[in-house]
């Protein structure tokens, strides 16, 4: 039931005010921190640590589906497949081939704000990896038989993990209703139809346009040598040209004017799911580090404050919880239940009103909470130190939606400055101050004897 | 591909230049070698992988009993016998593991029960506390227990809307008979029982069974550990209770299995295929084989499932082979999906992938890169010394000596191409396996 709630809402994440300009200052960076601007405009980060056994290393391209035209949806994702057609000096299975002879791995994927390439491999098979990113950034082999077969293959994606699950189907129509005609609207798998529509020529004008060093963030950790790999990134990255454009800047979703209320209807199991909706702020707000708090407090512990008083004490849903989810512009959190389908919309939406009044009381906003979340969060950071990917991912995420690659390293310490009066002021400011967007979905049948008997459903579970 | 050959040669050049190019010397990395291990008790051993690098620790309380076990199916719902034991009715429980900001978790595989903590150093000693009081914990909150009981209900209801999940349940449909526990996980959930008495009965046993370990990994060091670890948990009893052992039934008989299965659901606009069979136990003379031939057939992006069904045509967007690692024979499947007006198509390719498996075998150059493949791919198991501590304890909870897998691996990797191809002519004969098709109503 939590995935079943939490799917539907995780492509409707989507819903930001405007962003307040980051406030935090560049942070010193440890001694084998690399993190640089080749003279073509490439980013590059490298963090040497030689505990570590995999070379991650990461490609963001800062382009994604929120960039499309209204016509194209879905071709970021397609042209995501397409980087993998190889190129004059490396043909199309050379990649995959290097990697699977060092028992390495090798992924990509497309979000509605970026689109990344991704490597982790032993130490001993890393080199080639640089070779190889820095040619198929300028050097692409593009033609007509690899557009269509591709074509085929992200048509089959769409059908596998959107047409034939019913929870996908509704998370694309959820997001749909929330977003209009914004560009987070329609899933990075876009449509069958503008797939369909795509050609080569449009392939070749995206990737001179978006696919270069001037839009792009290379980033290197693992066991390797600074400077050396420096060396050899400048070798292989500097020599190319200095294109590669940055997309317009996806705008806001709070000057958009979002529906009070979204009624859904899909194939799904007999419950009725409501939820509130909250729009957050993107993460280069200065409420990050309190709203991250916030968040661990709310939607990551045993003891979910909404949850204990909905389901826990009151009985009143089968299920209940929170979740942020956030998106490069922005984000929501959300509040959702679940009942058997015995009580109408009101009804359920009155008993989460009142459990949202409960926490505005912030009881669960103690001192002791305050640490304990932030002891998980730093559990969190301090585990990357294992994963040379965990790390990689960091760097690219905060270079591409903090601004800052180097953010990652004071984490920490923003997070240890937050105090109560701060999550109390985002709590005020976010949620109880603001007004959500109300969801709720039916199932579209419901067998008799739960129409008639699902009431009882609270009473066994006291 | 000779281009691509020449391409692979020149980066194997590189390669070796990328070694010449190396970090210096390199701080000792994880292996279970480093591990330590003493008795607690004549029936509880302790692991411990120290490892100062982030001052975190992983804490794992393994005991031996899982689903696979005949005493597991009596008390029924040995799992959630175990996981209730963090609900407690007013929450105090998980209240202190949100007030220490640790991670907790009890879960249940076919072999063991682990109570696995994560936790920051300086909180070790309180977090190993409400691991105690956890595991004592006989107040259960019996609402939480008729939750889950709706709410196992309500996902098998949407399980049986998802053609994958319905695809992976049919597969083990065909090959194990109606209680077999490689067969219930795939099932509509069993209630657990409405009287926490009955949880707690089988938690206590479950927990007191010798052969336990308490496993410590990461920054801690060994007389800490031995303090930790001699009053975590109650006395061990004299014996394992009777029919802990696992014992998985007979497979179906292979004769009586049905040469195609068809399932139909509503709206699909694809059809889902398994060509399916019995796979070898983890244990089985022909496992080091298996490994390299499943490897071959599905294993990875270039895989003859991938080439044929993929990267050819694009008749679809995923392939691969279902395989189980117990020491007990599994399940074992080459599946595919593509749209309903090339159904037939890709159920042709399919079996044709099959059938030129079995009757060509594998070349010199695929066997050569499934074992740098196996080889290279065991880095990724000791990033943390918490994935280290799990894999040790898995091998023990089956019985398998320490590091029984990765002598696997080796194995697999040395075998000579005439024995991978004799095994794949007995094994992947395409008469032993049954088409399941998962299609639109």
């Amino acid at each position: 039931m939590r995935r079943l709630a939490r799917c539907l809402f995780a492509l409707a994440a989507i819903v930001s005010p405007a962003a307040p300009a980051a406030a935090a200052s560049r942070p010193a960076a440890p001694p084998e921190f690399v993190d640089r601007t080749l003279a073509n405009g490439l980013e590059v980060t490298i963090v040497a640590d030689t505990s570590l056994p995999i070379v991650a290393t990461r490609v963001w391209y800062h382009v994604g589906a929120a960039n499309e035209s209204p016509s194209t949806r879905g071709f970021a994702h397609l042209f995501e497949h397409l980087m993998f057609s190889g190129t004059a000096t490396h043909p199309k299975g050379a990649w995959e081939a290097h990697h699977h002879r060092f028992g390495g791995a090798e992924n990509a994927h497309t979000s509605w704000d970026e689109t990344t390439y991704e490597s982790d491999i032993p130490p001993e098979g890393f080199l080639p990896v640089l070779a190889m990113e820095a040619d198929r950034m300028v050097n692409l082999r593009l033609d007509a038989k690899a557009l269509d077969n591709e074509k085929r293959i992200v048509t089959e994606e769409l059908r596998a993990t959107i047409e034939n699950d019913p929870m996908s189907r509704l998370l694309e129509a959820a997001l749909k209703a929330l977003c209009g005609d914004h560009p987070y609207a329609v899933t990075p798998l876009g449509t069958k139809e503008d797939i369909a529509a795509a050609t080569l020529e449009q392939a070749r004008a995206f990737y001179a346009r978006y696919y270069g060093p001037k839009n792009a963030h290379l980033v290197i950790v693992g066991p390797v040598d600074g400077p050396a790999t420096l060396a050899e990134v400048e070798r292989h990255f500097g020599p190319l040209p200095a294109r590669g454009e940055r997309p317009p800047e996806v705008p806001a979703l709070a000057s958009l004017a979002f529906p009070e209320r979204i009624r859904l209807h899909e194939d799904l199991p007999p419950a009725e799911i409501a939820a509130l909706v909250y729009p957050l702020p993107p993460q280069d707000s200065e409420d990050d580090a309190a709203l991250g708090v916030m968040e661990e407090i709310l939607t990551g512990a045993e003891v979910d404050p909404f949850r204990e008083d909905l389901v826990r004490r009151r009985h009143q849903a089968l299920e209940a919880g929170s979740q942020v989810l956030m998106l490069r512009r922005g984000g929501v959190l959300v509040f959702y239940s679940a009942v058997l389908p015995y009580r109408r919309e009101e009804g359920q939406f009155a008993v989460m009103d009142e459990s949202m009044r409960r926490l505005e009381r912030a009881e669960w906003l103690t001192a002791e909470r305050l640490e304990g979340a932030k002891r998980k969060i730093l559990r969190g950071i301090d585990g990357m130190r294992y994963r040379a990917a965990d790390m990689a991912d960091a760097l690219a995420h905060d270079g591409w939606w903090r601004g800052d690659a180097a953010l990652a390293f004071t984490r920490a310490e923003r997070v240890a400055a937050v105090s109560k009066a701060d999550v109390a002021r985002v709590f005020q400011r976010y949620v109880a101050g603001a007004r959500p967007v109300r969801v709720y979905v039916q199932p579209e049948k419901v067998p008799v004897l739960i129409r008639l008997f699902g009431w009882l459903a609270p009473l066994v579970m006291r | 591909m000779i281009a691509q050959r020449v391409a692979g040669l020149a980066l194997a050049g590189l390669a070796a230049a990328g070694l010449a190019l190396g970090a210096g010397p390199a701080r000792a990395r994880l292996s279970p070698k480093r591990a330590e291990t003493w008795s607690v008790d004549r029936g509880t051993t302790a692991v411990l992988i120290e490892d100062h690098r982030a001052p975190l620790v992983e804490v794992r309380l393994m005991f031996p009993i899982g689903l696979w076990s005949p005493w597991a199916a009596r008390v029924r719902r040995l799992d959630q016998a175990f996981a209730l034991s963090m609900q407690d009715p007013g929450g105090a429980l998980r209240a202190r593991a949100d007030r220490l900001g640790v991670e907790i978790a009890l879960t249940t595989d076919a072999r063991m029960s682990v109570l696995s903590l994560g936790c920051r150093s300086e909180t070790l000693d309180s977090a190993l506390a409400l691991a105690r009081d956890v595991l004592a914990n006989r107040d259960l909150d019996r609402g939480e227990i008729a939750r889950r009981n709706f709410e196992g209900d309500l996902e098998w209801s949407a399980a049986e809307k998802d053609p994958q999940s319905m695809l992976r349940t049919h597969v083990r449909r065909l090959l194990f008979v109606a209680r077999d526990p490689r067969r219930t996980p795939y099932e509509r959930p069993e209630h657990a029982p409405g009287d926490p008495r009955a949880l707690t009965l089988a938690r206590d046993t479950l927990v007191r069974c010798p052969g336990r370990a308490i496993g410590l990994a990461g920054d801690v060091t060994r007389a800490r550990a031995e303090a930790a670890a001699r009053a975590l948990l109650p006395a061990v009893a004299p014996a394992p209770p009777s029919g802990a052992t696992p014992a998985p039934p007979l497979l179906l008989p292979a004769d009586r299995r049905p040469r195609e299965v068809s399932v139909r659901l509503a709206r699909l606009t694809q059809v889902y295929l398994a060509l399916a069979r019995e796979g070898p136990a983890l244990t089985d003379r022909d496992y080091p084989a298996f490994l390299v031939a499943d490897h071959v057939l599905g294993g990875h992006f270039y895989s003859r499932l991938y080439q044929a069904l993929r990267h050819g045509e694009g008749d679809t967007y995923a392939t691969g082979t279902i395989r189980e690692a117990e020491p007990a024979p599994g399940a074992y499947a080459a599946w595919t999906y593509s749209r309903n007006a090339n159904a037939a198509v890709a159920e042709s390719k399919l079996r044709g992938v099959l059938r030129a498996f079995h009757d060509g075998g594998i070349t010199e150059e695929e066997r050569a890169d499934a074992a740098g493949y196996l080889r290279g791919r065991r880095a990724f198991a000791v990033q943390s010394p918490g994935q280290v501590l799990d894999r040790m304890l898995w091998d023990r909870s089956r019985d398998l000596p320490p590091g029984y897998r990765d002598a696997l691996v080796e194995r697999a990797a040395a075998l000579p191409l005439a024995e991978i191809n004799e095994f794949i002519r007995r094994f992947y004969d395409p008469a032993r396996f049954t088409l399941i098709r998962v299609e639109t109503k």
